[in-house]
């Protein structure tokens, strides 16, 4: 599996390439919205974007609207890992073709689950309480 | 939650805590939490050699989301999100940490105040934050972090003034 | 734990009011876990345990800390897509004319598992049907967020999919509200799965999901016998991946039978006829 994970913060990416890593996916990065694109129509495409809202150039809502706009990339997965909370900002990234969202801050296990939910890592089952 | 005070509408001290503190913990896990500090009202941040960070939100809430911290706290917090050693840590990483943390701040309580509005990139600077003389601080949260100085503050417009304000 | 004796006399009074027990190898969590209550005493540790033996208000907020299951909506998913897969369809055929199911939470914590299978009904039950979700728990406290039913935002981040958190919450400050009609459906009841269980009638499905790894093996045997009667008898339970009735003493080893969903164990009453394969 591969992550590309789209957020204009190095930190940020640092933490959520760590996460991902843990789950064996190969990682690309992108600082925002329009690099993101230009990696994918050169030919890496990723079986999902992490992607942050508020970026410089193109943000994470426009970019969702731009991956769905191509039918090409209609397997490419797309999670939201932003700030923004609202619940109508929400509803308008499930709407423009988001399959999930996470909100910051989230700790590691959340986006583990939410991939698991996505089906792009198998379920842990372990059920040990903590 | 919002409140109202003096015309203005800002959001609740215990919402700003809950909020900062979330993104302290989700960062920087359990083991060094933050801590309440008592500071005299009105008396500047008082580290040396700070960073500051701030967020405009513009919208259904217009106000101005500070966050300042003591260099070293700045630098461990770039460490511990990049997971370097402290002394790896360039000037450009801690820039870049601490818009993050502004901008989750800033980011969830633009979330608690009337909306539709949007926020900012982060802005960060090395020293203190500058305020600008058409807004008022309507919420300050000093707080203490491996023992260095933090301060999350509020700004909203100063009523009567024609914009939004930022640094 | 810094003091072994500490970590002992924390452990013996769980176990004195719970019947739960806390080996060594659990030092991190009671440590984790008390720390804060005695933090806000202005203590450290050790002589916040000192005052356990004689503030009993501290003694039961410690309770209430140590009984906690982490949990998060929908944990562990297999067991969710059991339900709605393979324990459903059966019931929905055979209570095609009371229509109405009754769901037990047992040692619900603060409500995420009752709250995800209210959301599985809302989504799966056919018009006119009617569903009850008992939750049970010994803590008092988190009956209180069950009632509730908020949840903070760093709670409703994980499990949960976005789509039911905007179609099942409302955002309400911080926190997300679970929709009225669900908490409508959800009833809880204070009570220690440990001491005999009061009127509770009996139940189609029983979720009793990472519990009994808390108990020692007589108190688990004696609460999976106690079971047995609260069950439908085409009903099912379900435990954690890493629990099961297979280390039971023999004779209660064999009324639970094993039915083998996908790679979710659902526990039946071994006395009931096999009406429906339940193979996924």
């Amino acid at each position: 599996m591969r992550a590309m994970i789209i957020d204009d913060s190095r930190a940020m990416r640092s933490i959520l390439r760590r996460i991902v890593s843990g789950l064996e996916f190969e990682t690309s990065e992108a600082e925002h919205g329009q690099a993101a694109l230009d990696q994918m129509r050169a030919g890496v495409v990723p079986d999902v974007c992490l992607v942050d809202w508020n970026m410089p150039v193109m943000d994470g809502y426009t970019f969702i609207t731009e991956v769905r706009a191509n039918p090409e990339w209609r397997d490419v997965t797309l999670m939201m890992v932003t700030t923004e909370s609202e619940q109508r900002n929400i509803v308008r990234a499930l709407a423009a073709g988001a399959h999930e969202y996470v909100i910051k801050p989230f700790t590691p296990d959340a986006i583990v689950e939410k991939l698991s939910l996505l089906g792009l890592v198998p379920a842990s089952d372990q059920g040990v309480p903590a | 939650m919002s409140v109202l005070t003096d015309e203005v509408e800002a959001p609740a001290e215990d919402d700003v805590r809950a909020v900062t503190e979330d993104v302290w913990l989700a960062l920087l896990g359990e083991e060094e939490v933050l801590l309440p500090r008592q500071v005299p009202s009105g008396s500047p941040f008082d580290a040396t050699g700070v960073w500051s960070a701030a967020v405009t939100v513009s919208g259904g809430w217009q106000g101005v989301v500070t966050v300042e911290l003591q260099e070293d706290a700045a630098r461990l917090l770039g460490a511990g999100m990049l997971d370097l050693p402290a002394a790896e840590v360039a000037d450009a990483d801690v820039a870049d940490a601490v818009g993050e943390l502004v901008n989750m701040v800033g980011g969830n309580l633009k979330s608690l105040m009337p909306g539709p509005s949007v926020l900012s990139l982060p802005a960060v600077a090395a020293g203190r934050a500058v305020f600008a003389s058409d807004v008022v601080e309507v919420c300050r949260l000093d707080l203490a972090w491996r023992g260095g100085p933090v301060r999350v503050c509020v700004h909203v417009p100063r009523p009567g003034s024609s914009n939004g304000g930022s640094r | 734990m810094t003091a072994p004796t500490a970590f002992a006399s924390v452990s013996a009074l769980v176990r004195r009011e719970t019947s739960m027990v806390y080996d060594e190898g659990k030092e991190y969590l009671v440590e984790a876990r008390l720390t804060p209550l005695a933090n806000a005493k202005g203590l450290d540790l050790e002589q916040y345990v000192a005052r356990l033996a004689f503030d009993a208000d501290e003694r039961r907020k410690v309770i209430d800390a140590l009984t906690i299951n982490e949990t998060s909506f929908f944990r562990d998913h297999t067991p969710y897509q059991a339900f709605t897969d393979a324990m459903l369809p059966p019931l929905l055929e055979e209570r095609a004319l009371t229509r109405r199911l009754r769901i037990w939470s047992a040692a619900c914590s603060s409500g995420q598992e009752a709250y995800s299978i209210a959301m599985l009904l809302d989504q799966h039950l056919p018009a006119g049907w009617e569903y009850e979700i008992v939750c049970t728990d010994i803590s008092t406290q988190m009956l209180a967020r069950v009632q509730a039913g908020r949840y903070s935002q760093v709670e409703v981040n994980r499990g949960l999919p976005a789509t039911s958190l905007v179609r099942y919450f409302t955002r309400v400050g911080r926190e997300w509200e679970v929709a009225e009609r669900l908490r409508e459906r959800v009833t809880v009841k204070h009570m220690n799965l440990a001491a005999p269980f009061p009127m509770l009638g009996s139940f189609d499905v029983i979720w009793l999901r990472n519990v009994l790894i808390y108990f020692d093996a007589e108190t688990k045997a004696d609460i999976l016998r106690r079971m047995l009667p609260m069950l439908a008898v085409d009903g099912f339970l379900l435990l954690g991946s890493s629990e099961t009735t297979l280390d039971m003493p023999a004779d209660l080893a064999a009324s639970w039978r094993r039915d083998q969903i996908g790679r979710v164990p659902a526990y039946r009453r071994a006395t009931a006829m096999t009406l429906s394969r339940t193979g996924a």
